[in-house]
Formats: structure tokens, sequence, C-alpha cells
């Protein structure tokens, strides 16, 4: 998929349509608890330049950094290993159907009692929230290569771990992205609402405070905030993403057409 | 995959999750850890299995399950729709897809607190965020499916003179179900996670809430009762889906 003139510009434009939309909501609802869009935008300079504000925010980027390098560090190997051998599936997949559903920002409030309410809570939390949906489709990715190459390796001499770093690895890349994106965008989340429950630093901190005092402007900026910063980080990693696996890529761009 | 195959795949499973429990009871037995910041498994199970007789859980478990079937509903019915349309029709494509690019990626719990202040603490709140969270999942996978319907059965469908309206529910939909279902397995899991997750924040009733209520009187025992219910919600919804999956599936090559 090539991003051509108008469809650079085009999620650019859905975020100002989608501001515009907001803006027309709130001044036709006027409520006292619903800013409207340019409000909003006015109250980020004075949390943006606020020192403390900015170190609670580095503060839980640098947690949803670490945990996220962790469990991508980890999963993938799991999970390609549970690709590749029948026993290993079958030794890990129940226990992980069973933690799957649990939220793992719900874990916080256990995690806490026992490693107290610091940065390492956080990041175990986020790294066990990561780490499913990667080994997840790792998994998936490493099952669905083809037999043949891999027989092909075998018999032009690689060794088990050979093959899974020069076949197995890169054919399973595709979708192994797949579930770093996915995981990413489930980083995002936990680290929020870690810090909505444990409020002792961090960008949920501010805005759950901010909805608490009834800072109403500050609540919505820190949306825009912490919006963009989901945003902009999908941004970078498809960019990386598409740089990688470039020859995988699907070629559904066109519409059907029957209509 | 013969019977006995299943069998040892089932035996194998099972180490793991009865190591964990081992563990857990040795930490217990052999005192590392008090019994007020991890109780013993047997209590934590016998309070389950306790408290999933009492009305007053299964009505939390009852609120839950609302706001999660209802939320997951509203998603599926949205994503499939929006997801078939904009894979169809080049108009709703154009418009769709930059607002699903700049929405997707969106942390959607850090609107939670818009939803609280427009639409109240009550059901419609959870539910708006679970439909949030749970629509792009669908979504994604319905385009995703719905653009790689093979342009060749669509051919021959007009070639038989079938209408474009039915070549939509006769061929486009039909031949999408496998990747739509898959969408439908990540939004159940997530509308589990979220719906938890938005009882935790701000509630009166719910599982989540029964969390937050334990944490805060340093109830550990009720702490793991509400997640081992959740985790076996997951479970039973999941294998209902597959069941679901099976059975739609049945004419596909492999299900």
């Amino acid at each position: 998929m090539k991003p051509t003139g108008i469809w650079r510009v085009a999620p650019l434009l859905a975020c100002l349509g989608l501001l515009v939309v907001w803006q027309a909501a709130a001044l036709a609802l006027r409520n006292d608890s619903f800013p409207t869009a340019l409000d909003a935008i006015r109250a980020i300079p004075s949390i943006l330049g606020d020192k403390e504000s900015l170190i609670n925010i580095m503060a839980s980027l640098r947690r949803m950094v670490i945990g996220f390098a962790l469990a991508v560090a980890i999963s993938v190997p799991l999970g390609l290993m549970m690709g590749r051998s029948r026993a290993v599936a079958a030794f890990f997949n129940p226990l992980l159907m069973v933690i799957y559903p649990v939220p793992k920002a719900a874990l916080m409030p256990i995690i806490m009692l026992w490693l107290g309410v610091g940065d390492v809570s956080k990041t175990l939390v986020i790294f066990l929230g990561v780490s499913l949906p990667v080994i997840y489709h790792s998994f998936e990715g490493a099952r669905a290569v083809e037999e043949k190459m891999i027989w092909s390796g075998a018999a032009m001499g690689l060794s088990t771990v050979q093959r899974m770093f020069r076949i197995i690895l890169p054919a399973a890349l595709p979708e192994i992205l797949t579930g770093c994106r996915t995981g990413l965008v489930l980083a995002l989340i936990t680290m929020v609402t870690s810090e909505m429950i444990a409020r002792q630093s961090g960008a949920g901190n501010i805005l759950f405070n901010a909805l608490d005092m009834g800072q109403y402007d500050t609540v919505f900026a820190m949306i825009i905030i912490v919006g963009a910063m989901g945003i902009c980080l999908d941004t970078a990693f498809e960019r990386i993403r598409a740089r990688l696996v470039r020859w995988s890529e699907p070629s559904f761009n066109m519409p059907l057409s029957f209509s | 995959m013969n019977s006995r195959a299943l069998t040892t795949d089932l035996l194998l499973g099972a180490i793991p999750i009865a190591l964990l429990i081992g563990v857990w009871q040795a930490i217990n037995s052999f005192g590392y850890a008090p019994a007020t910041l991890l109780p013993p498994p047997g209590l934590v199970f016998s309070r389950l299995f306790h408290q999933l007789f009492d009305p007053t859980f299964q009505f939390q478990i009852a609120t839950t399950l609302f706001r999660l079937f209802t939320g997951f509903a509203i998603a599926v019915v949205l994503g499939v729709s929006l997801g078939i349309a904009a894979a169809t029709h080049p108009a709703i494509n154009a418009l769709v897809r930059p607002v699903v690019r700049v929405l997707a990626p969106l942390p959607k719990v850090a609107l939670y607190p818009a939803f609280l202040l427009l639409l109240g603490f009550d059901h419609e709140s959870k539910i708006t965020l679970v439909v949030a969270d749970a629509l792009f999942p669908i979504l994604l996978s319905t385009y995703y499916g719905a653009s790689t319907v093979e342009q060749k059965l669509i051919w021959s469908a007009m070639a038989a003179g079938t209408p474009p309206r039915q070549i939509l529910f006769k061929v486009v939909l039909p031949a999408s179900i496998p990747s739509i279902l898959t969408g439908c397995r990540i939004g159940l899991v997530i509308s589990c996670i979220v719906v938890f997750l938005a009882e935790m924040i701000t509630s009166t009733n719910g599982l989540g809430f029964v969390l937050v209520t334990a944490a805060r009187t340093f109830q550990t025992v009720d702490m793991f009762v509400p997640l081992i219910t959740i985790s076996l919600l997951g479970l039973i919804l999941n294998g209902l889906l597959q069941a679901g999956r099976s059975y739609l599936l049945r004419g596909f090559p492999e299900a």
C-alpha cells in the first residue's frame, strides 16, 4: 500500500474533523462538564509547560517502554517455540487461556500489596498486558510457516537454532508485528489504568485527579495528550513495520467492485 | 487429532496450572508470605464456591454480564456493518479509513472520564466504553476479510444473475465470516477486560466494584474471587464463541 498525496493527509483531516464535531457538540450541549475542543486545546500548554506534569508524563512513557520491551523480548521466543513444538504449545496454552481474559490492570491492587506502588508494580502490569497478544500472534505466525521451507533449511544443514532465526523468525515476522501493534495499544491502556489505580505519578494520575477535582479543561486536555501519544506511537510503529515487512504487504487497497 | 494425543495434550496443559497452584500453596505452607498478603488457594476457592451461590454476588455477575453483552453486541453490529460498508463502497471507505486510523490506536480508557461526564455513572458510560474498545478489532478484521474476498467469486455470482444487493449477503458476508469471527474473539476478550476496568474506576455494582471494595477494606481473599470469576467467565464465553465458530464454519476447509 503506497500512501499517495491524499492518503497522507487523510488522517490529519480526520483529526480536524473529529475536533470540529467535538466543538459543535460542546457548543450545542452547553454542558459545564463538557468544555469545547478549543478550551481543551488551550489547556494543553499549561500542562506541558508545568515541570511536574512533564516529569509525570515522561515517567509513564519510561515505564511503558520498559514493560513493552521486556514483554516482546520474552514473548516472541516463547510464542515461536509454542508454534513449532506441539508439546510446548500444549504445555502453555491452557495457562495462557486462563490468564487472557483477566484484566491485567485489575491485578494492580494485589501486586501493589506485594511490590508497593512504585515503578516495579506498574511495569510488571504493563509487561503482563503486552505479553499475551504478542505470544498469541507469534504462536500463530510460527505455526503457519510453510513446512517445505523448514525442510529445505534442514536439508541444507541448518541446525534447529539457526532454522529458528533464519527461517521461522523472518517468516513469522508480519504476524509478530501485528501482535506487537496490539501490544502497544494495550500497553497504553494498562499504563493509564494502572496509574489511575495507584495514584502516585504518571499521566493517568493527572487525568483522574483532574476529574476528581472537577478541572474539566485539564481532563479533556489530558485525553488529547494521551490520545496523541497513542497515535504517534502507532504511526511510528507502522513506519518501522512497513520497512521491515514490505515484502508481505497485502494488496487489498482497492475496494471491491460490484455495485 | 486422535483422542490419545488429545489426552496427552490436556495432561501437559494441566501441569503449569497445577504447578502454579502448588507453588502458591507452598509459599503459604512454608510461611514465606503471610495469609493477609497471599491467602492460601484452598481458602480462595472455597470462598469462590460459597460466593457463587450468594444472591448478592450473583447479582454483581449479572450486572457485569449485562454490560458486557450489550456493549459487545453493539460493537459486533456496528463493526461488521461499517467494515463491510467500507470494503464495498469507495465513498464510505474514504471516510471511514482515516477516522479509524486516528481512533483505533487511541487508548479508549482515557476517554472514560469524558463518557462519565457526558453519560453519567450508570450503565451507559460503561457500555459505551466497551463498545469503543471492542469495535475496532471487529471492524478491522471485517474490513480485512471483506476486502480479501476473491473477485472471481463476485464475478461468478454476477454472471449467474445475482442482483448486487444480494451479492453482499450471499457472497461477501459468508466469505468474510472466518475473519469476522477472529475479530469477535479478540473483541470479546477486550470487552471482558474493559468492563471490569470500568467498574473498578467508578461503579456501585459489578465484579470490578467487588474487587475495589475488597482492596479498600484489605480483604485479600475477596480480591482474588472476582479475578477468578472474570477469568472463568472469559473461558466460558470463549468456549461458546468457539462452538459457534465451528458451527458457522462447518462448510469451510479449515475451521
